[in-house]
């Protein structure tokens, strides 16, 4: 009977075609609609790592995407469990990482009758996902999970949810899935959209005409570096031009670390020399970025002096926010390629630029903590300086993760992993069992606040029950600290709903869940924390209470022009 | 602007009356017509220029999945 059962049912086929899919492992929740599913996963080859709450999978299949390249995949039961994943597909939505999303619905006689469980999941996650696909015959599972996972990962890859009835997953089916062949593996996907999306002859001579005639260019790189996995050639190209060049917060990591020219994260929290040359540049080479609100500052301000040239894979980013003189529509590989070659017999060098643009800098601006408290730039500065440069560093949401963004240095984009385009708190720990599952081997640390942190800390549990030496870095600042920010700056100091001082004991807490832990307040017991803190084989976690008034600087307040930044509690204007 | 298309989709005109409300524009006419598996399409949007620009970009972009996985 049991044989049986797995043998040949909707919910076999599931798992088989996932594998085909080169799926390895699934991060997931279960329930009643999808019992069918994990019935199937009882013996299966597919690897499943269980939850504590349905969030927490789809984050950490994001992260799975976001440091490998390849399709992270959670599952979840109908209704609650569907809901559950909502904020997440959003998430990779907004980031435009590879998910799909398997949910079971309930049974087909009673969608539409407000069964037990039941959530219209295709209507709810219309707007959140690229795709949604609801499976009504049992012999539509194996062609729609590969149109899922064709979907999900491109030519702009982004969330795909996949609905299927519970009586479809126990309907009978025979024969076995197909094994898919090369385009399911990532790189030969990516090589596929690089031969779909060549950059035009004449897209390429235009930029280039404009990079010739430029004398102060800057190349902004974001998010669709990681996507088209364009490091190396975004390296290449701005080594031939001795280019000065900033990153989108999705864009850390496509600079080789250490690199004079690189100038840094702009926009809100950016580095001044960094949003400073974006003043100055006569020319903007917009590299798989989308001019989010959080980059630009006042729209109307930015760039002023500046021919655009704007390279994206999907075509509705160009002229959406920033007018562009030139575009190239292509993968961001195929584009630095063709830039590259079209350059390379007499490359025009703008080091003076660089040099210039880079002396701008200058450290970044901080507030001066109360004598005998430790501050966390303090301890991020410390940190990063400590850690090996392979790390991955997966962040939480709010000052921490600004703090972090400007001082990392990641080897490549798939190291630095992060909730960008929606800000997602509780992300970090999720996000960093998600890289750690993906990367074994590796160290791998989750740099939270004490309130996100409070969000998703249940997964505590799954690094327990997965041994997974996941490293959690907690700044308590015992605020919400990013809110409490702004309250302080645009709202009077009038502190609504912000303040943390009850926060919990996270030692006992990370005890309670077996994991090691200790607690730091002093700045001279940093240094030895920290070196045990990447000793350690096993999950950690290192609490450090730090001042809690301590803000991010610099800031482009929102609705400011991006030369408009203010650096200290007085307000005193970058001389930008 | 009028976007005429087809689609083995149904459920695209109410992601794209939706799309439109949220770009804060609206339609006037719209018209579906089914043949066997393929839907043909006519809505007429109205509104701001620049948001009927973005749009009709979000529009092909949509419709440019169905391909993908045609
Ligand atoms: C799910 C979610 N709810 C609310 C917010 C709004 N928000 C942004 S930052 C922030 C404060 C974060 O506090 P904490 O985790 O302690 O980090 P800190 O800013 O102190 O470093 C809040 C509430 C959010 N980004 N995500």
């Amino acid at each position: 009977m049991i044989a049986q059962r797995l043998a040949n049912n909707g919910a076999r086929r599931v798992l088989d075609t996932l594998v085909a899919e080169g799926v390895d492992v699934a991060f997931g929740y279960p329930g009643g609609a999808i019992m069918p599913l994990y019935d199937a996963l009882y013996g299966h080859d597919l690897r499943h790592i269980l939850v504590r709450h349905e969030q927490a999978a789809v984050f950490a299949a994001g992260a799975y995407a976001r440091s490998t390249g390849r399709v992270g995949v959670c599952m979840a039961t109908s209704g609650p469990g569907a809901t559950n994943l909502v904020t997440g597909l959003l998430d990779a939505m907004m980031d435009s990482v590879p998910v799909v999303a398997i949910t079971g619905q309930v049974k087909t006689h009673l969608m539409g009758t407000d069964g037990f469980q039941e959530a219209d999941v295709a209507a709810v996650t219309q707007a959140i996902t690229k795709y949604n696909l609801v499976v009504r015959d049992v012999s539509e599972i194996e062609p729609t999970i590969h149109k899922a996972f064709t979907l999900a990962r491109g030519p702009r890859p982004g969330p795909v949810l996949v609905d299927i009835p519970r009586d479809i997953l126990e309907a009978k089916i025979s024969g076995t899935p197909a094994p898919q062949d090369g385009p399911t593996i990532a790189n030969a996907v990516r090589e596929s959209f690089r031969q779909r999306f060549p950059a035009q002859a004449e897209e390429i001579a235009r930029a280039v005409e404009m990079i010739r005639a430029a004398k102060k260019p800057l190349a902004i790189v974001g998010g669709g570096c990681r996507a088209a996995d364009a490091f190396a050639e975004y390296r290449a190209f701005c080594a031939l031009l001795g280019l000065p060049h900033a990153a989108t917060i999705n864009g850390l990591g496509a600079p080789t670390p250490g690199d004079p020219h690189f100038l840094g994260m702009l926009g809100m929290h950016g580095w001044k020399a960094a949003n400073r040359a974006v003043m100055e540049a006569d020319c903007i080479l917009a590299l798989g970025m989308r001019f989010d609100d959080r980059v630009t500052g006042r729209v109307d301000r930015f760039a002023k002096q500046a021919q655009i040239i704007h390279v994206d894979i999907d075509r509705s980013e160009f002229h959406k926010i920033i007018p562009a003189q030139a575009t190239i529509h292509a993968d961001l590989r195929s584009a630095l390629d063709a830039l590259t070659a079209a350059l390379a017999p007499n490359p025009p060098r703008f080091d003076a630029w660089a040099k210039s643009a880079a002396s701008h800098g200058g450290p970044l601006p901080r507030d001066r903590a109360k004598p005998g408290m430790m501050s966390a730039t303090d301890v991020l500065d410390h940190f990063f300086a400590t850690a090996p440069p392979a790390t991955y560093v997966a962040t939480d949401v709010g000052q921490h993760q600004m703090w972090a963004a400007q001082r990392s240095r990641p080897l490549d984009p798939h190291h630095f992993i992060t909730s960008a385009g929606l800000g997602t708190m509780g992300f970090g720990l999720p996000a960093a069992i998600g890289t750690q599952i993906a990367n074994p081997e590796a160290t791998v640390v989750a740099i939270c606040g004490d309130g996100g942190f409070q969000m998703t800390l249940h997964e505590l549990a799954t690094l327990r029950r997965y041994s997974l030496p996941v490293k959690i870095l907690i700044i308590d600042n015992r605020n919400l600290g990013m809110v409490r920010q702004w309250q302080q700056l645009f709202f009077d100091a009038r502190y609504s709903a912000t303040n943390l001082s009850d926060n919990p004991d996270f030692c006992a807490l990370a005890h309670a869940y077996g994991v090691h832990a200790e607690s730091i307040d002093r700045l001279n017991d940093l240094q030895p924390a920290l070196e045990r803190f990447f000793a350690t084989n096993e999950a950690t976690l290192l609490h450090c209470a730090c001042y809690p008034e301590e803000n991010v600087w610099p800031m482009i307040p929102a609705g400011a022009a991006i030369d408009e930044g203010i650096e200290s509690l007085a307000g005193e204007s970058l001389e930008v | 602007m009028n976007r005429t298309f087809q689609t083995r989709d149904g459920r695209l005109v109410a992601r794209l009356i939706l799309l439109a409300h949220r770009f804060g524009c609206d339609y006037t006419e719209l018209a579906v017509t089914r043949n066997a598996a393929v839907f043909s399409v006519s809505i007429d949007f109205v509104g701001n220029a620049e948001a009927l620009r973005r749009l009709d970009a979000q529009i092909s972009k949509l419709l440019d999945y169905e391909k993908e996985i045609a």
